[in-house]
């Protein structure tokens, strides 16, 4: 019944933490404010404490409550305002509860104790477990500890009376620690099962201070139960010695002072007797008897003992004339005869005559020589020092409340005195509970006495059984006082250490572990900038510094292969742009077309590539590509793309064709995943034709007629990522002045500081501003105009750039030969027809072409002449270039015209004509070439 | 150009259209070799001849040469561009340009 109202005491808090939890968890209470649901959870658990308080269970002399476990519970589940306030209200209620009939004895410990728990939750939950609810173990530790406090709280507020508080203690200690413990322990649980939280988290690591918190706890429980044992052992040993010597120590006492009053007897009778017999001035045994018989001598013989020890006369006829050297007991009395001593007093004992007899003798050295004995048998002995015992013994205490029992040797063992004096004397010893039977004499015993488990021990001592009782409750007391205690503040002081060990690992490992990580975790991101600095003890600053040097090493290097890198990144942007066609013009005796194209790299390596090359004398292959990604990967992709894409253009003829086949050798072993796009133009310069295929690449700008616009033309997919993938040809045909820009995104993506795309607009404009110029100052009036914009906003891409430009058709380069002339004679004509010459002129400048071109025909030895026509400002010009033989003609003397035609020097007439003719005839040498210009004014200067 | 050629006797009439320059010049020349034997009176039609070099000269000075051992040649019907080169050349003073 007891136990069951206990259980039902101790449930309470549970229930009530259960019920505050779910309404948190599943109503509006949830979102209250904190200071608001603190107040209620205060309120609430301070209340049960209260009626966990009321609620006590009487046993053993003293209320057992759980009074502590709803602030305890309070503080861990909900918060240390909680507990404070439940603490308070359970504590001030214990105060004042004496009013209404609790116990003044433990008044302030209860009270201070119920504070003391709701400030420990606080505490351990805010401290040691960083504001969150501990494991439901820590709440049975907590508890148990808590309860520890309580008792040892108890015992400090009652020293005066330490037995009475131990008592109270020892009472009421095991139930309360153990209700308080287990209440606080399944709120805990309770409300870890409530919020489906796992009971036990197996982290595959343990928390640092998991470790040292478990190794502790077994050491310190280990040195718990040997200290424990060992002050079980010792005080027990101790008691046990302690009571040994006390027990025996008062049956000394007791022997002594009854061997005392019976030697004092004995003596004042020997001594009376002796004076009657020297009174009488003779003795015989009549004389004896009739001492014997005088009233007060009640001993049982009278010996007289002659000088030569031999018993002159006794009282016991049969005595006479034994010799006192024949025996031990007997020779003692011989002291008397060598005149020393003369009086002597012997214990009860067997006498030498006969073993069986008990006797106790005193003897009086005689003034006329010899002694007189006297002695005692054991009834009159008895009869004679009862009175003397009962006196030495009864008020005797053995410790505080032991005692002395003193009872006969006779079969009954007849009590001579006992604690509870008289009613017991004369009764057998079997009145006490107390039984002799098979215990050694001088020996310790447990049994029962007067129904109280005792230590005994007993002597036999002048015929009669002294026996010295003490309570075992009162030999142990000191040793289950010094267990409790010790017990008490083991617990105290391992649950002091071990929060402390907890507390200062995590402040000083955990907690400097963490900010180390958290900077290494900074470096490990990139930002070698920031220094380890934990400077709490030697270690940490060992290690700070050791990261922050290997850091500032780490950054050496760094530094170092950056160098490299950067070494490496312009070693490879050099051998990049030796892939690309460089040199400009690349085609220098072509006249039919322009070419320029360049590469801005972001980095130092871009996955940008632009290229081009005569398949044959009229075909030309130009093309433009974007390699996905940038650097030393994109770099190397590129290069591959790039000697890809020739080798197919050489071996297909059709452009989508040879994307096709490029697209199906880069997919192959394309591990970087990475990929191409490209556009690819195939110009017949012959027909102007041209074909051209785009893999995912921006349209070009084109310009046809004099029209600028983006070359629009659905594009494939890119190169590089999916296989046998066909691409589409367009065509369109392109007349000479007709013009083609390819760019990558890198142009058009361009951005401005407020991050604004370069775009297709402005591209088209500046298109559109370049008409008319070559290829190079197209190119580099789109980049200056791209830089522009760009401003001081960083380049983020490749800009890479191709103008190709049909030349208008002005000039003509041929091998000087016969078969070449007409050819010439009709570029001359046609050129010059379509400037709108006048037919008058025309002739006279296809006249001097035949002569000067002829000329270089026959005698200049020139592997290549050019004639180039020019009409403006009202005049043709043309310039014949070649280079052979310097040869000036303007200085060749005139032909003698008026010669007959026999002696006429027709080699100089064509040169004549021509200087005729023309206006004027300029001669220059340069460079190895002959370049001479003829120049013819339309309309002839007016005379 | 074209070269028509017309015998009658010992008269050769040739009618050449076209350009007289480098290129045809030969052409012409060999014409007349091949023709000129017996050839006493050489009439050259130029009336088609759009224009003459001096390569052209030099097969009609060539020409004039022979004739002016076996007979005479005439040049007629040129326009003037081509008597535009005669005249700066000189060549009105040899050849009869009619």
């Amino acid at each position: 019944m007891v136990y069951f109202r206990l259980i039902i005491a101790a449930a309470c808090p549970v229930l009530a933490t259960a019920v505050l939890y779910l309404l948190s968890r599943k109503t509006a209470l949830g979102r209250w404010s904190r200071t608001r649901s603190q107040l209620l959870y205060g309120l609430l658990l301070g209340g049960v404490s209260v009626f966990c308080s009321e609620f006590g269970v009487p046993a053993y002399g003293v209320i057992i409550n759980v009074r502590d476990a709803a602030p305890l519970s309070a503080g861990l589940v909900f918060g240390a305002p909680a507990g404070i306030l439940a603490g308070l209200i359970g504590g001030m209620e214990r105060w004042f509860a004496v009013y209404w009939g609790a116990g003044t004895y433990t008044r302030l410990a209860c009270s201070v104790s119920t504070i003391l728990a709701g400030l420990l939750g606080a505490a351990i939950r805010k401290w040691m477990f960083d504001d969150k609810k501990p494991s439901w173990y820590y709440g049975f530790a907590v508890g148990l500890v808590m309860e520890v406090l309580h008792m040892l709280m108890i015992f400090f507020t009652n020293m005066s009376d330490v037995k009475q508080a131990f008592t109270f203690v020892k009472g009421c200690a095991p139930p309360m620690i153990v209700a308080n413990a287990f209440s606080v322990m399944f709120c805990l649980l309770t409300v870890t099962l409530m919020g489906k939280e796992r009971l036990r988290v197996d982290k595959e690591h343990k928390q640092l201070s998991q470790t040292f918190s478990r190794w502790l706890f077994a050491v310190v429980m280990a040195a718990f139960v040997i200290t424990s044992l060992f002050t079980f052992i010792l005080q027990n040993r101790v008691s046990i010695s302690d009571n040994t010597a006390l027990l025996w120590l008062n049956i000394e006492d007791v022997k002594a002072d009854v061997g005392d009053a019976s030697d004092e007897n004995l003596l004042r009778l020997t001594r009376s007797v002796a004076q009657d017999i020297e009174k009488a001035g003779g003795v015989d045994n009549s004389l004896l008897y009739t001492i014997s018989a005088k009233p007060g001598n009640d001993f049982s013989e009278i010996n007289v003992v002659g000088e030569d020890g031999i018993i002159a006369c006794s009282t016991n006829r049969d005595y006479v004339g034994f010799d006192m050297a024949s025996g031990d007991q007997a020779r003692d009395f011989l002291v008397l005869l060598e005149g020393e001593k003369t009086e002597y007093v012997q214990s009860y004992q067997p006498t030498s005559r006969n073993a069986d007899t008990y006797m106790k003798y005193a003897g009086v050295a005689l003034a006329d020589g010899g002694f007189v004995q006297v002695g005692y048998d054991a009834a009159r002995f008895r009869q004679d020092i009862d009175q003397e015992v009962v006196g030495a013994t009864r008020n005797r205490h053995v410790g505080e409340t032991g005692f002395i029992i003193i009872c006969g040797d006779d079969s009954a063992k007849t009590v001579v005195s006992s604690p509870h004096g008289g009613e017991e004397e004369g009764e057998s010893l079997s009145v006490t509970g107390l039984s002799l039977e098979g215990l050694e004499e001088g020996r310790r015993y447990e049994a029962e006495v007067y129904g109280v488990p005792s230590y005994l021990m007993y002597t036999v001592s002048e015929g009669y059984y002294i026996i010295a009782v003490e309570p075992v409750d009162e030999v142990l007391f000191f040793r289950d006082l010094s267990v409790y205690v010790t017990v008490f503040m083991e617990i105290i002081v391992f649950a002091v250490l071990f929060a402390l060990v907890y507390l200062l690992i995590k402040k000083l490992v955990v907690e400097n572990i963490h900010r180390i990580n958290g900077t290494l975790a900074q470096i490990t991101g990139g930002n070698l900038n920031v220094s380890v600095d934990v400077r709490t003890n030697e270690e940490f600053v060992s290690l700070s510094d050791d990261i922050n040097s290997t850091v500032t090493t780490l950054k050496g290097y760094i530094a170092e292969a950056a160098a490299r890198i950067d070494k490496e990144l312009e070693i490879a942007k050099v051998i990049q742009s030796s892939t690309l066609p460089s040199v400009f013009p690349p085609y220098p005796d072509r006249t039919d077309f322009d070419i320029y194209a360049t590469m801005d790299t972001a980095k130092e390596v871009g996955g940008d590539f632009y290229d081009f090359y005569l398949l044959d004398e009229n075909r030309l292959a130009f093309l433009i590509a974007d390699v996905s990604g940038k650097g030393i990967t994109a770099a190397m992709f590129m290069m591959q793309a790039k000697s890809i894409l020739k080798s197919c253009a050489e071996r297909e003829g059709d452009v989508a064709r040879i994307l096709a086949a490029a697209n199906d050798a880069l997919c192959e072993g394309n591990d970087a995943e990475m990929f191409v796009t490209c556009w690819m133009g195939i110009l017949n310069l012959a027909t102007g034709e041209l074909t051209f295929a785009s893999a995912g690449h921006n349209p070009p700008v084109i310009r046809q007629g004099g029209e600028t616009r983006f070359l629009e033309f659905r594009p494939g997919f890119v190169l590089g990522e999916i296989e046998h993938l066909n691409y589409r040809t367009g065509q369109l045909t392109l007349e000479p002045g007709d013009e083609i820009y390819l760019y990558t995104d890198g142009v058009t993506e361009a951005t401005d500081a407020q991050l604004q795309l370069y775009g297709n607009d402005r591209l088209l404009a500046a298109m559109k501003s370049a008409e008319g110029l070559s290829a190079q100052e197209v190119c580099r009036l789109v980049k200056a105009d791209v830089d522009r914009f760009a401003g001081d906003a960083p380049q983020f891409d490749d800009i890479t750039m191709l103008h190709l430009r049909l030349l208008p058709r002005d000039k003509i380069t041929v091998k000087p030969e016969m078969d070449s002339v007409e050819r010439v004679l009709g570029f001359v004509e046609d050129t010059l027809r379509k400037a709108g010459t006048p037919e008058k002129i025309l002739v006279k400048m296809n006249i001097v072409t035949d002569e000067i071109f002829s000329n270089i025909v026959r005698y200049s030895g020139a592997a290549q002449a050019s004639v180039e026509v020019a009409v403006a400002d009202g005049e043709a010009r043309l310039i014949f270039t070649d280079d052979g033989r310097p040869y000036d003609p303007t200085q060749k003397p005139d032909p003698d015209t008026t010669a007959p035609a026999e002696e006429r020097e027709i080699g100089g007439m064509g040169i004549f004509i021509v200087k005729k003719f023309m206006d004027r005839v300029d001669y220059l040498c340069r460079d190895g070439r002959n370049i001479l210009t003829l120049t013819k004014r339309f309309d002839p200067p007016t005379p | 150009m074209t070269i028509e050629k017309t015998q009658n006797g010992t008269e050769l009439t040739v009618k050449v259209a076209g350009r007289l320059e480098t290129v045809t010049a030969p052409q012409l020349d060999a014409e007349l070799k091949a023709s000129l034997e017996g050839v006493t009176a050489l009439v050259l039609d130029f009336s088609g001849l759009d224009y003459i070099s001096s390569a052209g000269l030099r097969v009609l000075f060539a020409a004039q040469k022979t004739m002016n051992r076996q007979g005479s040649m005439v040049i007629r019907g040129a326009n003037e561009d081509v008597k535009e080169v005669f005249e700066v050349t000189g060549s009105m003073e040899i050849l009869t340009i009619e």
